[in-house]
Parts: structure tokens; C-alpha cells; sequence
């Protein structure tokens, strides 16, 4: 597989996809009985047997206009292992569907999941051109890298290329950028901030929506110090003069800050002082707790009346 | 004596060789004090800002004895020169030295009925003793007892703002705490001596002693002229001894508080009549009549939880006071001082009772929080200390261990035995 396209398409995926494929690819993956092993835990005859995570399979749609394909949608379908091939009725059923509610909406290609396309793959992206002549292939990651950035989710096109003297159809990958509308940023949104089952408590709600705004200043910091590093070195002359950029930059500074109104300086200072004070309360109750004890053993080493004698009850 | 000077001169270099110069010293220490009247002229050889310890210790002998009048004010002026000019290290070798030589010092001022002069030596010198500002020394008593007896309340005051965790001696802590809140007193900020007194009454103590009783006495006066009630009961935290017997010991103080509590300033003004003279034998007496004065300002202060608006007339027969004037001066003087919220309409005379307005909106009060909040982190960083010291004293490990459960939960039958009655 090269690693870019030459088509010359941009590509706009859309969240709803990407968190569609995830939902899809975890509910198969927690309904699978038992669930999935790693790969050195089990010998079956002699032979390794390796349960794999179970791959899920289905259609994209969305728009293409000129050279920008926008992929709103998609929707699941059953993999026939037998045939090698999806299930085709049930695909063109959910077609006439999809065209009823989104009629501008087409099928722009298939997704799956995995760590990398294989050469199987190939089989339905075939299988698919007559109904897309290009049809795209998106392929989500479901491996939790901790260590990754980005999101682990690529999109391949098809390509003919001559290979050993064979034109052959593969797999080129392509770069694509995240659009959302207002609606899908708040589900975002949404579904980013879910916590475990215990978040319903006011003290971790708290400390969540603190926790929230913190990274979110921490990088507006750094992002601006990147801004300042990079404008001292200009002003030294390490760099060369950029005036599009300092256009840039200058209107970035005129937009901040946000707010400026009196009203908005009593809230916040308000709240500030309120945190203060929340702050103050909580080590105030930890100092008189620990001072209690103290007090309490003080008490007992040294003062030798205060006991009221005898031993404590029991049970 | 001459080969002790010359000994004196070379080594006091470096810190190992004052080291080895203070044993010297210590070895012939008694030949000091031997020869004590000859002691003066070698003073002059040596330079206290170099030879601290050794003039330190000549200085010691040289002041053993007893003193007259004219040596006093001679000796007076070595001593002060000596304490503004010496260092600091190597006076820490010897403090017991040190400190006698400035109670000393405090005794010939005194001899000298100058407590002035003392003032600010004294000053350095517990600079110079203290390890660290919040070190409590044997030398802030006397300092602070120059100061009463000079009247220059304004300099202790910067020491008695320093917060003391460290203490050398409980009779030093008892002595400060009493002086500083006559001081306080002295000052009219009743808030600090209040803190002060305190902690004279809850301070550990075996035994009751005279500086607690006296201090307790004082104790029920300001906080009557602070808070307006006086806590019937010592907190937890005093020791048992003190919670039993300083209410015995104090009793007509406790009943003028309980009179107090009632409200009605004719009973107390009668009270205070009548007692006078016990009041008056403890140089109390002043205090007690701040602490009936202060009676009106608190009948004004319980207004303001029931009536929104009130004229002058009113407050002045309910709080007992002889015309709306006398009244409305109290509620000016409560309005500057900040005890309460009110504005006069002088057109009818009426007094408008209002809330706090502090709106928690500012940043000063960011500030203030702010540095509260650093203020009580230290204190609890401390206070953790403490109680893991606390936790590996051997006497509460082993009265602690005592009060445990003898019995395991298992030890117990479930089917109770039977009673033969």
C-alpha cells in the first residue's frame, strides 16, 4: 500500500461516523461470549489458536461536491465469511432507506475495523465499485494507544498501479480533515466528559468542571507562549519576517479578551472568591480535625485527670 | 589571666577554633569568677564585635557580683555596646551566658530606674539569641517587662506580632503571654491580647500557678470587653488542674461576668462598687470599668438582631443611657470602629440598622483569602508534625495502649451461658 493519494480529493469526515464505528465495533465486542483472548493464552490442538478482536463491517454515506467528499453517516452490515462479500440485499434495502429520509446523500464507500487493510479487503472494495466507481474504505483502529495523538482512524482510496509488469488495485491512503456541525460538537462534547458510574457526586462534579477549564487554559497558555516564542525570535531577526502572519497574530490579540464588561468582572471575581473560600473551608476543617487529635493525644499522655477512667465498652 | 586574653585574641578566627576557645573558656571559668574585681581593665583589651564569646564570658564574671550604683550605669553602657556589637554565632555557643548577662543587664536598668535604655538593646539582643523569629527566648520576658515599665508599648508590639512555635522554657511562655497581653491591653487591641491570655489559661501545666491565676482574671475582663459573654467552661485543650481550680481562685471576677451576662447595668455598677477593692489590689480596676462602658455597646449590638430601624430615643431608655445624645455619640464611635452597620437620619433621629455589605467581590478580599490560606497551609504542615511526634511518645503509646479492647471480636460466644441465679 503507498502512503498518499494522488486524486487530489479532500476528504471531510464527520464525528458521528467515527463514534457510530467505535459504538458499533464495542457492542459486538462485549457481546461475543467468551470474550476475546489475547494471543499466547490458549493452545487448541496443538495449533495456536488465536482469538482475534471480532472485525465489524459497514456503509458510508455522505456527499461529494467538485473535489471535497463529506462523510456525514453511516450505517452496519453483516460480513458473509463464506462469500467474502457483504450482505447485498440487506445493503441495497438500507440504500432506498437512507435515500427517503437524506436524498442528496450516496454511498461513498465501506468501513471496518482493524490494525491495517489486508489484502482480503480488497475483495469487497471491489465488490462495491459498481455501486461507487471510487469507493472509499475507512478503517478505525479499535487498539488503545495511549501514546498515539491522533485519532486512529484512516481513510484509503483505490488506486491502479503497475506492479511486477501487473496493474493491480491498491490500497493508497489519503489525508482528511473533521468537520462537525453545531449539534455533533455538543454530542462530542458530551460523550468526552462521561465518567464512570460514580460521577454523579457534587465533589467529583466539581472537581471535573475545574479540571476541565484547567487543561483547557493550560493550553491556551502554551499555545500563546508558542506565539511569543516565535515572535521574539522574529523581532531578534533568528527568523525570517512573516507579514501574513503577524496580520494573523495581531488580529488573534485584538480578539482577546473575550469579555471586557463590569458585570462580567463582578461574576468572576465573585466566583474566584468563592473557590477561595470553598479552598479555605476544606483546609480549615483539615487543620481542626488533625489539631482534635493532637489535642486528644496530648491529653491522654500527659494530663493525668482527663481519662474518665476505665475501659471502653465493647461490643 | 593575661595568657587567657592572649588565647581570647588568636582564636577567634574561625568556627573550629572558637569551638576549641569555649572549652578553654569553660575550664577556666572559676578562675574568672575568682578574680572577678580585677576583671574591668581587661575588657578594654578585647573587642567585642571580633572576641564576642570570650568578652562574653569576662563580661559574665565582671557582672557575678553585687553591683553598686555607680558601677551600675558604667556597666550599663559595656553591656549595651557589647550587645549591639557582637555576633551572633558565637553568642549561640554560650546562651545561658548570654541570658544572664542580660537579666543583669535588666536589673542595673531597673537599679537605675531607666527601664528606657533597656529597651533597645534588649531588642537586639533577643535578635541576636533567637534561632529563628518564631523562637521563644528567655530574653522576651524582660524585654517585654522594660517595655511595660517604659511605657514604649509600640516597639513590642512588632514582637508580639511574630508567631512562636518553639518554646525554651514554660515559665518564659507564661511570663510573654501575660506581659504581652498588658500590652495589648495597653494598645486597646483587646483581639491580640485576648489570643495572648488565652494562652496562658490553656497552657499545660501541672500545677496552677500565679502567673495563670493572675492572667485568668484578666482574661474574664477582656473577654467580656471583646466578645460581651464570658465561656463558662475552659476549652478541652486547657489542662485539668487549670479547668478545676482557676474558677475557685477567681471569684468575684466570675460572678461580675455572671452579672454581666444579665444584661442590666445598674445590678453591675453596683457589683463593681462593691467589690472595688479587691479589683483595685489586683490593678484591675481600670479594666473593669472599660468592661461596664463596654456593657452599652453590647446592649446596642443586640438591638441590631431585632429592629430594623429605631430612634434615638428608644435606644437610649432601652440600653438604659440619659438622653439620645449620649446615644447617638456610642452609635457614631460603634459606626467608626466597625462593630456595627448603621446609618443616623439626624432629621428624626432614627437609626437605620443595615447588613454587612462586604459583597465578596473585590480583589483585596482575593488577597486577603489568598494569604489566609498560605498562612493555615504552614500552620498545618506544623501541626502534622506535632501529631506524628505525639503518635511515637512512649507515655502516650503506653496509656494508649491501655484503653484498648482486651477482647478480639472472635472471643466472644455467640450463645450467651447460662446464669445460675
Amino acid at each position: 500500500m503507498a502512503s498518499s493519494s494522488s486524486s487530489g480529493l479532500t476528504f471531510k469526515l464527520h464525528p458521528l461516523v467515527i463514534v457510530n464505528i467505535s459504538d458499533h465495533y464495542t457492542r459486538v465486542k462485549s457481546q461475543t461470549n467468551p470474550p476475546p483472548l489475547t494471543s499466547t493464552s490458549a493452545t487448541v490442538n496443538g495449533v495456536e489458536h488465536q482469538q482475534q478482536a471480532p472485525r465489524v463491517y459497514g456503509c458510508v454515506i455522505g456527499v461529494q461536491r467538485g473535489r471535497t467528499v463529506e462523510i456525514f453517516n453511516n450505517f452496519e452490515l453483516l460480513y458473509d465469511p463464506s462469500t467474502h462479500s457483504l450482505d447485498r440485499p440487506f445493503l441495497e434495502k438500507k440504500q432506498e432507506l437512507y435515500k427517503k429520509v437524506f436524498p442528496h446523500f450516496y454511498i461513498l464507500g465501506w468501513y471496518s475495523t482493524g490494525s491495517d487493510a489486508q489484502e482480503s479487503d480488497m475483495h469487497i472494495h471491489k465488490a462495491l465499485m459498481d455501486i461507487n466507481e471510487s469507493p472509499l474504505y475507512v478503517l478505525l483502529n479499535p487498539t488503545i494507544n495511549p501514546a498515539q495523538k491522533d485519532l486512529p482512524v484512516t481513510i484509503y482510496e483505490s488506486e491502479l498501479h503497475v506492479i511486477d509488469g501487473i496493474p493491480q488495485l491498491i490500497f493508497v491512503r489519503s489525508s482528511y480533515t473533521i468537520e462537525t456541525v453545531e449539534a455533533e460538537r455538543i454530542s462530542v462534547d458530551h460523550v468526552a466528559h462521561l465518567k464512570p458510574s460514580d460521577g454523579g457526586s457534587a465533589a467529583t462534579q466539581l472537581a471535573a468542571h475545574l479540571t476541565g477549564i484547567h487543561s483547557a487554559i493550560k493550553m491556551l497558555n502554551s499555545r500563546i507562549r508558542v506565539l511569543h516564542h516565535y515572535l521574539v525570535g522574529m523581532q531578534k531577526g533568528d527568523i525570517p519576517c512573516e507579514n501574513s502572519l503577524l496580520r494573523q497574530v495581531s488580529s488573534l490579540l485584538r480578539r482577546l479578551p473575550a469579555i471586557e464588561s463590569e458585570k462580567f468582572q463582578d461574576d468572576f471575581l465573585m466566583e474566584y472568591n468563592d473557590t477561595l473560600l470553598i479552598t479555605y473551608l476544606a483546609m480549615f476543617t483539615n487543620c481542626s480535625s488533625t489539631m482534635n487529635e493532637l489535642v486528644d493525644k496530648f491529653n491522654t499522655a500527659y494530663d493525668r485527670h482527663s481519662r474518665r477512667g476505665g475501659r471502653t465498652a465493647f461490643i | 589571666m593575661e595568657g587567657l586574653v592572649t588565647q581570647i585574641q588568636g582564636l577567634s578566627g574561625t568556627a573550629s577554633d572558637v569551638l576549641s576557645l569555649q572549652n578553654l573558656l569553660k575550664q577556666a571559668d572559676d578562675s574568672l569568677h575568682a578574680e572577678s574585681t580585677r576583671l574591668p581593665p581587661f575588657l578594654d583589651q578585647l573587642d567585642p564585635s571580633k572576641h564576642s564569646l570570650g568578652y562574653l564570658y569576662f563580661l559574665e564574671a565582671c557582672t557575678a557580683g553585687p553591683v553598686t550604683q555607680e558601677q551600675a550605669s558604667s556597666f550599663v553602657l559595656t553591656i549595651a555596646r557589647f550587645i549591639s556589637s557582637c555576633v551572633a554565632e558565637q553568642i549561640r555557643l554560650a546562651p545561658d551566658k548570654f541570658i544572664s548577662v542580660c537579666k543583669r543587664f535588666k536589673d542595673q536598668v531597673l537599679l537605675l530606674e531607666e527601664p528606657l535604655r533597656g529597651v533597645a538593646p534588649m531588642l537586639t539582643a533577643i535578635r541576636k539569641l533567637q534561632l529563628s523569629s518564631e523562637h521563644l527566648t528567655a530574653l522576651h520576658p524582660e524585654f517585654l517587662l522594660l517595655c511595660l515599665l517604659s511605657k514604649c508599648y509600640k516597639t513590642a508590639l512588632s514582637i508580639l506580632d511574630e508567631d512562636i512555635f518553639e518554646v525554651d522554657q514554660p515559665r518564659d511562655l507564661f511570663l510573654y503571654c501575660y506581659y504581652g497581653g498588658m500590652i495589648s491591653i495597653g494598645q486597646k487591641q483587646f483581639r491580640k491580647a485576648l489570643e495572648l491570655l488565652h494562652n496562658v489559661v490553656t497552657a499545660p501545666m501541672s500545677t496552677v500557678n500565679a502567673i495563670a491565676v493572675e492572667a485568668f482574671k484578666k482574661y474574664i475582663l477582656v473577654s467580656l470587653i471583646h466578645h460581651g459573654q464570658f465561656p463558662t467552661n475552659l476549652p478541652k485543650y486547657a489542662s485539668s488542674g487549670a479547668q478545676r481550680n482557676l474558677k475557685t481562685l477567681c471569684q468575684p471576677y466570675v460572678e461580675l461576668a455572671s452579672s454581666y451576662s444579665n444584661g442590666k447595668i445598674a445590678d453591675l455598677e453596683t457589683y463593681v462598687e462593691a467589690n472595688k477593692d479587691k479589683f483595685e489590689s489586683d490593678n484591675n480596676l481600670g479594666l473593669v470599668k472599660q468592661a461596664v462602658s463596654s456593657m452599652y455597646k453590647r446592649n446596642i449590638q443586640r438591638l441590631t438582631q431585632t429592629y430594623l430601624t429605631l430612634s434615638l430615643q428608644d435606644i437610649a431608655n432601652r440600653v438604659q443611657l440619659n438622653s439620645p445624645k449620649e446615644a447617638e455619640m456610642h452609635v457614631l464611635q460603634m459606626i467608626k470602629d466597625g462593630e456595627i452597620y448603621a446609618t443616623i437620619n439626624q432629621k428624626d433621629g432614627m437609626v437605620r440598622f443595615l447588613e454587612d455589605p462586604e459583597q465578596y467581590k473585590t480583589c483585596e478580599m482575593i488577597e486577603r483569602i489568598g494569604s489566609s490560606i498560605q498562612r493555615l497551609m504552614t500552620v498545618s504542615k506544623k501541626l502534622n508534625v506535632m501529631d506524628e511526634l505525639m503518635s511515637c511518645d512512649p507515655l502516650y503509646l503506653a496509656k494508649a495502649g491501655r484503653e484498648r479492647q482486651r477482647f478480639d471480636f472472635d472471643d466472644f460466644d455467640n450463645v450467651p451461658p447460662r446464669y445460675n441465679i
